[in-house]
C-alpha cells in the first residue's frame, strides 16, 4: 500500500519529498533495476497465463528467466560496491541460467514441432487429450 | 551503485524500451512479431547490464539468447505457424475470465514486489553511497578514452568458474550434450525413426553384427 499511496502523500505533502523522488528518478539506484525486473517478471507471468499459441508462452518464459537474470546482475554490482566478497557470483549465476534457458528453448521447441506434427496445433487449449 | 548523469537517461531509455517491448510480446497478434519485440526486449536488457558493469554477461546474452535462441524460435514459428496463417486469424487470447485473473493475479505480484523494494529502498540508496564505490572506482583502471573503467569482471568471473564452479560447469556441459541429444531425438519424423530400428519389412528382428561362414562374428 505503501507504494500506491506514496505518490498522492508526496503531492499533498510539498517540496521537499517532491525533491527526493526528483533526485531517486534522476540517480537511479539498485531499487529501479529492481522494479524493472519485477515489472518484466510480472509482463511475463501475464503472457505465460494468458496467450494461446505455445510459442508465445515459450518467448514470455524467457521473459521471466531475463528478470531474473537483471535482479541478479543488479545485486552483484550492488554487492561489489559495498565490499562484498562473493560479489561475481551473481554473473557467474547468470551464466548458468543462460545456459539452462538455452537448453530448455531447444527441448521445448522439439517438443512443439512433434507435437504439431502429432495434432496440428499450436494452442494450448486445443491439446486436452488427458482432460477429464 | 548510483547511476547520474547520460548514464541515468540510458537508464531511462533502456529500461522503458525493454518494458514496453515485452508488453507488446505478450499483446502482439503475429508470433513473427513477438519474437522480434523480444529480441529488442533482451538487446535492451543487455544494455542495461553494461550499465551496471556486467559487459561480459551483456555479450553472452546477445551471443547466446538474441544470436541462437531466438533464431531458433523464429525457425519454429516459421515451421509451425505458417499454415495457422492460412487459416484466417484465430483467436489469440483465452477467455476473458482466464485473462481477467491472470491480469489480476500479475498487478497483485507487481503492487506486492514495489511494496517489498520501496520498503528497503533507503537502505540500498544509504549502502551504496558508502566507500565501497569509492574504492572501485579508485582501483579500477580506465579504458583507452580515459572516461570509462575497465571492470574486471570477465576475469572474475573466470577465476570464479573454474576456482570454485568446476563441478557446475561441467554438469552445465552435460546439461547441453542432453538437451542436444533430446532435441534432435523429438524432432524427428515417423520415416526416421522407422529405418532407425533394426527391423525388416515383416517387423521381424535384423542381426547388425556381421558373421562369416562359420558362425563366428567376421574377423575374429
Amino acid at each position: 500500500m505503501n507504494s500506491l499511496i506514496t505518490p498522492a502523500f508526496i503531492l499533498l505533502q510539498g517540496s521537499s519529498t517532491l525533491d527526493n523522488m526528483k533526485q531517486s528518478l534522476q540517480h537511479p539506484d539498485l531499487s529501479k533495476f529492481l522494479i524493472i525486473g519485477a515489472l518484466l517478471f510480472a509482463i511475463g507471468v501475464a503472457g505465460v497465463l494468458v496467450r494461446r499459441n505455445i510459442i508465445v508462452i515459450f518467448m514470455s518464459i524467457e521473459l521471466i528467466l531475463n528478470a531474473a537474470n537483471l535482479n541478479f546482475i543488479a545485486f552483484s554490482r550492488y554487492l561489489q560496491d559495498t565490499g562484498n566478497v562473493n560479489a561475481v557470483a551473481g554473473q557467474v549465476f547468470t551464466v548458468f541460467v543462460i545456459v539452462v534457458a538455452a537448453a530448455e528453448a531447444a527441448i521445448g521447441l522439439g517438443l512443439v514441432i512433434a507435437l504439431y506434427r502429432n495434432k496440428e496445433t499450436i494452442f494450448a487449449d486445443k491439446i486436452d487429450l488427458l482432460k477429464w | 551503485m548510483v547511476l547520474s548523469g547520460w548514464e541515468s537517461v540510458f537508464f531511462w531509455v533502456f529500461a522503458l524500451t525493454a518494458l514496453v517491448a515485452g508488453l507488446l510480446t505478450v499483446m502482439a497478434q503475429n508470433a513473427v512479431h513477438s519474437a522480434m519485440f523480444l529480441i529488442s526486449t533482451l538487446v535492451s536488457v543487455a544494455a542495461l547490464y553494461v550499465l551496471l558493469g556486467a559487459e561480459f554477461i551483456a555479450g553472452v546474452q546477445i551471443l547466446v539468447y538474441v544470436g541462437g535462441v531466438m533464431v531458433l524460435f523464429l525457425f519454429v514459428i516459421m515451421l509451425v505457424n505458417v499454415s495457422a496463417e492460412e487459416h484466417g486469424r484465430e483467436e489469440l487470447f483465452n477467455s476473458p475470465a482466464q485473462v481477467t485473473t491472470a491480469v489480476v493475479f500479475a498487478a497483485l505480484l507487481v503492487f506486492g514486489l514495489f511494496y517489498a523494494i520501496n520498503k528497503s529502498a533507503p537502505q540500498f540508496a544509504q549502502a551504496a553511497s558508502a566507500t565501497g564505490a569509492q574504492e572501485r572506482a579508485a582501483s579500477l583502471r580506465p579504458g583507452e578514452t580515459g572516461v570509462s573503467k575497465i571492470s574486471e569482471d570477465t576475469q572474475k568471473i573466470g577465476g570464479s568458474l573454474f576456482r570454485y564452479g568446476g563441478l557446475p560447469f561441467e554438469i552445465a556441459s552435460v546439461l547441453l550434450l542432453v538437451a542436444i541429444v533430446g532435441s534432435v531425438l523429438l524432432a524427428r519424423t515417423g520415416k526416421q525413426e522407422l529405418s532407425s530400428d533394426n527391423t525388416d519389412a515383416e517387423g521381424e528382428y535384423v542381426s547388425t553384427v556381421e558373421t562369416d561362414a562359420g558362425g563366428d562374428v567376421a574377423g575374429t
